[in-house]
């Protein structure tokens, strides 16, 4: 079952050439030769805009190719669910093959857009009677997706400028930046997959309705805004971005019957249409970050009926009118947010939208977010490999945005001001910016393109231009470096300087071209349960230690064997080993992860009651201090004891497992806590038996691990995969004739029991 | 046709089981020598009177072996004292005390107790128990006194007749029920004969706290143990006394594997079976009770009463108009189900209805995690060798994964533990009631309906208004 077809791309090479030729295409679109041959009438134009977009949508298919592994697999499990089962069957899913023993409400509790979108696809293929498997459907549907994205900016960027080639330029921006493929190559078969289609779209589709003032174009924002709603959480960007966008408009004076129209029909239409899944249900007026989006409805109203009054009564009327009215108003609702916030019938701000704002927060209230490292905050560095020279561009769109102050590009400025923030707090929403990163840069490029590229220097007009400029000048300041700088000594029109701008924007896109490739192959291409490694000779190693294991617990366990896991592997063991686990990645219930938390970092005494209640036959580990796999658990247990200490604080304390000098060690020096906890044993069991004495050795850590191991009452190792990076331990049955297991084990050990009962303390009878 | 050839093959699957449930026939008999079987015929003669295959092996035979390939080769063992001497030379040479041969070591009997063998161990008084045993013994908690020896005597309650001098011949009444709730398989009551047991020369135990160990026959309040090789006057070191001395005392494993301890190997000897004594102080002398009471011990420790079987356990919706197939996988919570198993008893040579004991209920226990409910399940229907115990009940409003439990662990019965999982959905979207039939949703209903009439209307008036004319509304402004 497991999707292991490796599509190797034709080598870097090939996948080369046709990005460099789309991007060459889009930049030499405006080139003179082209323009003068072929330019001259409009529908040699569209037939060439329907070509470039065509190669650049090929472009981001083909770079998005390199190698496959499909990832999630819950999503490509639901959509196995949903073909199988049809829709229905899809929407009432109980799942009692995760979450063990609570199961899940899965039809209730995920956003079904990706799949519903798949299986559509499925049937319209088998439809037309194209056979086809879905799970290849699955695995392209992201690349097919990032085509339609770069048609979508295309479309956004057109609405902003009417230069087309920076429509174009956006397209194959969107196409090939690394911050978009990173969640959107071959198998990633993830929300974001089909998201990010939808969020630009939607916006194009605001922008227009905006723009004409159509309740049409309102609807169809409104719909796809629906369908974003079914597929991503991060929806509630739209629904903030949207209303943010409003109320700047209207605090610019920029109110007008098309955005009044443009904005109802979205909000009513909109909200409706979210609040038909089930997931969402009735959020969108229950909490806080929905607030924004139904109060600039209430205050456009509030704006369209004062516009109203004013065009009907005398103007001192209407100022003591609006005084009272706009006060009274605006504080009753205020009181009433804060008196619903209160009394509970609005959730209060989730931990996860407090963490957008302090990015300490998340670390101290709510671990299990702050343990995601998709949520820490973004490094610097990050923003120019997932979009390089995009990245200055991008400042550069935006002044021409400013330059030019139309409703759309007030949009644009928003957008631009909210996505950078929030990418800078959220590794994740690095997603979320991209978008309008290209969007501005292509316009700032355009601009330059568009300038310099033009073979023919509009001499009389811009001379014209000038001397009247001159003249106002003159008129009104007499600056005298206005004068010098209208007869510069290397001009715009020179064709030196048009040379050495156009040459060195062509080297600007070629290198972004390849640094897109690079990026792409290296570092977003490679699949996390297949590590690849360089042997000395160069030669590629791969270890595929997880696949090894989650094989063996397939074939070598019950069918309903519980696997308890750290969550993290909750959706592999799921899907490749096919076993129900006790918590995954969808991680719905804080509790649930913290029980599992507790019993990783507890005594085997404490963990052997939590693990028999749960009904866990198999815990496994993953440790990497054989091979130096630096993901492992001991790494990431620290996480585990502070989910867990949030949960019981007294039975679980991060400062116990930390030495007296406050280090994190498992060495000799560990604490007692660390060395006695159930993912400690687990890690090292048996460990220090592969060195020669003395020569143990921790190879993440680096550091010398004592000669004894650690010795396992409650468990009994049942697997260990090649290189020791998947330990799996089958979990012992009570004991037979009624002992305890530190008793059992050291009887199995060849110890003798000591005879010693009593002789100090009293005696202890027996009742019956 | 396939319910049926399933039920035959379960059919056939519980009659393969019922056969070994009653534990098989291979008993093992184990003797210093051989020739000692001489004094205990009356004892192995019942046995083999009961149907069992009984070998004879000693301790340094070197063809006694309990397992073969890995299989057990004898279903049950009974464990006469050997008075092996020299044992203290091995013991000090190897690691684990081989007095009784590296075929009995204390791991291989407990592996054969993992395996669901039977073992009787007759200890006596007068022999040091062989430190294997002891081991074994500590682990489960069965303590012996120091130095393997002790003997149980009591100066108020002894036989007359024949331990005038040492005290050392207990007589004592039959046991009563370990507790009111407890089935009494001791009490000898179907006997029909009264008398004493007679407790000649016996090594009293001591239990630990587990719940998996229990007396049949506790000593009396007087009696107490000391180590008879001892030479001091006064007892120094108490091992116990009273009824925390224990002198026939039970293991039941988590497999129902049964281990007997009895103090005395003398009780099951031909001269202590219907023989006459008499108590000290009274007048008439009494036959004594041994030869029941060794009847009644070996057939509980062998696996002929006590032994509980279920049948079947089935469980179905329980709503009108439903489909309600047996044993589905998954309900809906709310649901009415009905739960019913069958328990039969295996009593000496034949299954009979079980009927749980006064004061005792049978439970099931329909939980997640921890019990959601815990309800006395009922006999319904009772058939010549198997009584169906059943209860109807509402599911809780909780969707998990469930276990119907019947956790049903009772002393001297065998374990009853039979998890059936299933999964509890929630409700599909097309089973809540429609809007239309909750009143309370009326006024909305009827809020939309004017909303669209309304609308409609509206629209219809709008459209169909002749625009006023030019010269009217001129005049108006």
């Amino acid at each position: 079952m497991y999707l292991c077809d490796v599509l190797q791309h034709p080598i870097v090479a090939s996948s080369h050439s046709p990005l460099t030729m789309a991007v060459d295409q889009g930049a030499s679109s405006k080139l003179p030769g082209l323009l003068v041959s072929l330019g001259k009438n409009e529908s040699t134009k569209t037939l060439l805009k329907v070509i470039i977009l065509a190669i650049i949508a090929a472009a981001a298919v083909a770079s998005r190719l390199f190698s496959v592994i499909l990832d999630p697999w819950f999503n490509f499990r639901a959509t196995k669910y949903l073909v199988a089962n049809g829709f229905y069957q899809f929407w009432d899913w109980f799942d009692d093959r995760t979450w063990h023993p609570l199961g899940r409400v899965t039809g209730g509790t995920l956003y079904p857009g990706l799949m519903v979108t798949s299986g559509v696809i499925y049937h319209l293929l088998r439809f037309l009677t194209v056979p086809v498997d879905i799970r290849n459907i699955c695995v392209l549907l992201a690349p097919a997706f990032s085509g339609l994205t770069a048609y979508a900016a295309y479309l956004l960027t057109n609405e902003m400028t009417t230069s087309s080639s920076a429509g174009l330029l956006a397209a194959a921006f969107m196409g090939i930046t690394p911050g978009y493929i990173s969640r959107s190559v071959a198998g990633s078969y993830d929300n974001e997959a089909i998201a990010i289609f939808l969020l630009v779209f939607t916006f194009f589709l605001w922008i227009k309705a905006l723009k004409l003032g159509s309740m049409l174009w309102g609807a169809l924002c409104a719909l796809f805004y629906g369908y974003m709603v079914a597929s991503w959480g991060g929806y509630a960007f739209i629904t903030c971005l949207v209303p943010l966008h409003v109320f700047v408009l209207i605090c610019m004076g920029r109110f007008s019957m098309r955005l009044y129209v443009a904005y109802t029909t979205w909000y009513a239409l909109g909200t409706l249409a979210s609040m038909q899944i089930p997931f969402v249900g009735f959020l969108p007026v229950r909490t806080s970050e929905h607030m924004p989006a139904l109060g600039i409805f209430g205050f456009i109203q509030l704006v369209a009926f004062l516009e109203y009054v004013r065009s009907a009564v005398s103007s001192r009327q209407f100022q003591t009118f609006m005084y009272v009215g706009l006060g009274g108003i605006f504080s009753v609702g205020l009181l009433g947010l804060v008196g619903l916030t209160a009394g509970g019938y609005i959730a209060p701000w989730s931990g996860r939208f407090y963490s957008l704002w302090d990015t300490g927060y998340a670390k101290i209230h709510i671990p299990i977010i702050a343990s995601v490292s998709e949520h820490q905050p973004t490094a610097w560095p990050a923003f120019f490999f997932d979009l390089n020279m995009l990245i200055w561009l991008f400042p550069a769109g935006v002044y021409m945005c400013f330059q030019k102050l139309e409703d759309e590009h007030v949009f644009i400025i928003v957008y631009a001001l909210f996505g950078s923030y929030f990418a800078g707090v959220m590794v994740r929403l690095m997603l979320t910016l991209t978008p309008v990163v290209c969007v501005a840069a292509a316009i700032a490029a355009s601009q330059l393109l568009d300038t310099y590229l033009q073979y023919k220097s509009p001499e009389p007009i811009e001379s014209k231009d000038e001397e009247s400029s001159d003249v106002t000048a003159k008129k009104a300041s007499k600056q005298s470096s206005l004068r010098s700088a209208s007869q510069p000594v290397v001009g715009i029109y020179n064709v030196l300087s048009k040379a050495f701008i156009a040459g060195t924007m062509t080297l600007f896109l070629l290198i972004f071209v390849q640094h897109c490739t690079w990026v792409t192959s290296n570092a977003y291409s490679s699949p996390s349960v297949v590590l690849a490694s360089r042997m000395p000779d160069g030669s590629q190693h791969i270890i595929d230690d997880y696949r090894e294991a989650y094989q063996w617990l397939r074939q070598n366990t019950k069918e309903d064997a519980k696997i308890m896991s750290w969550w993290d592997y909750g959706y592999q063991i799921g899907g490749m080993a096919d076993r129900p686990t006790l918590v995954d990645n969808n991680t719905w219930n804080n509790t649930h992860i913290a029980t599992v938390g507790k019993a990783m970092s507890s005594r085997e005494e404490v963990a052997y009651p939590i693990m028999r209640q749960h009904e866990v036959d198999y815990v496994l580990v993953v440790f990497g201090g054989l091979l130096g796999y630096s993901g492992d658990d001991i790494n990431k247990f620290l996480w585990m004891v502070r989910i867990a200490e949030g949960i019981w604080p007294d039975e679980v304390k991060e400062r116990d497992f930390f030495t007296p000098r406050g280090e994190y060690k498992v060495d000799a020096d560990a604490s007692e806590t660390m060395k006695n906890s159930l993912m400690y044993k687990m890690s090292y069991h048996n460990y220090a038996s592969l060195f020669p004495p003395g020569q143990a050795q921790d190879r993440v850590r680096g550091v010398r691990l004592p000669d004894q191991s650690p010795i396992l009452n409650s468990l009994e190792e049942a697997y260990t995969s090649e290189n020791w990076i998947i330990r799996i331990y089958k979990v012992k049955d009570l004991d037979n004739v009624g002992r305890d297991h530190a008793a059992a084990a050291s009887f199995e050990r060849g110890h003798k029991k000591k005879k010693a009962i009593k002789k100090r303390g009293p005696r202890v009878l027996r009742a019956e | 046709m396939r319910s049926l050839v399933s039920f035959l093959l379960l059919a056939l699957v519980a009659a393969v089981n019922a056969l070994s449930a009653s534990g098989g026939n291979r008993l093992l008999v184990i003797l210093e020598d051989v020739a000692e079987k001489a004094g205990y015929t009356k004892f192995l003669g019942d046995l083999e009177g009961r149907g069992f295959d009984i070998s004879y092996e000693t301790p340094k035979s070197e063809s006694l072996s309990l397992f073969h390939l890995g299989e057990r080769s004898y279903d049950h063992v009974l464990l006469f004292p050997t008075k092996a001497k020299g044992w203290f030379l091995s013991d000090t040479f190897v690691p684990y005390p081989t007095c009784l041969g590296p075929n009995l070591t204390p791991s291989i009997i407990l592996q054969f107790i993992n395996a669901e063998g039977n073992i009787l161990l007759a200890l006596s008084g007068s022999t040091p128990v062989p430190s294997s045993l002891v081991s074994a013994l500590l682990e489960f908690d069965i303590h012996i006194p120091t130095d393997r020896q002790g003997l149980v005597v009591d100066h108020f309650n002894y036989d007359a007749a024949s331990a005038s001098e040492k005290h050392d011949v207990l007589l004592l009444p039959t046991p009563g029920p370990l507790r009111p709730d407890y089935k009494n398989f001791f009490g000898l009551s179907a006997s029909g004969k009264s008398g004493v047991i007679a407790f000649p020369n016996g090594l009293g135990q001591t239990l630990g706290q587990g719940a998996l160990l229990s007396p049949i026959l506790r000593a009396p309040a007087a009696s107490y143990s000391y180590n008879p090789k001892e030479e001091s006057e006064a007892l120094e070191d108490l091992f116990a006394a009273g009824s925390q001395l224990s002198l026939v005392s039970t293991l039941q494993a988590r497999n129902s594997a049964r281990v007997t301890v009895v103090g005395s190997a003398d009780m099951l000897s031909d001269k202590w079976f219907d023989a006459s004594v008499k108590k000290v102080g009274e007048k008439t002398s009494v036959k004594t009770l041994n030869r029941e009471f060794a009847r009644a011990v070996s057939g509980w420790t062998f696996g002929e009463i006590g032994v509980l079987r279920v049948n079947w356990i089935e469980h179905h919706l329980n709503e009108a108009g439903q489909s309600n197939a047996s044993n589905p996988k998954i309900y809906r919570i709310k649901n009415d189900v009905t739960y019913s198993i069958s328990l039969s008893e295996y009593s000496w040579d034949k299954y009979i209805p079980f009927t749980v004991p006064e004061n005792d209920e049978l439970q099931l226990e329909f939980s997640m995690l921890s019990p959601f409910h815990r309800l006395k399940l009922n006999p319904t229907i009772s058939s010549e060798d198997s009584t169906t115990y059943s209860v109807s009940f509402k599911l809780p409003d909780q969707h998990g994964i469930f276990n119907f439990l019947v956790n049903y662990k009772r002393p001297f019965l065998s374990n009853v533990f039979e998890k059936n999982t299933v999964s509890v959905r929630h409700f599909a979207h097309n089973e809540w009631p429609r809007s239309f039939v909750i009143s309370g949703a009326w006024p909305w209903i009827a809020g939309i309906a004017a909303t669209v009439t309304g609308w409609l209307g509206f629209c219809a008036l709008w459209l169909y208004s002749a625009p006023p004319a030019k010269g009217e509304s001129k005049k108006k402004q």
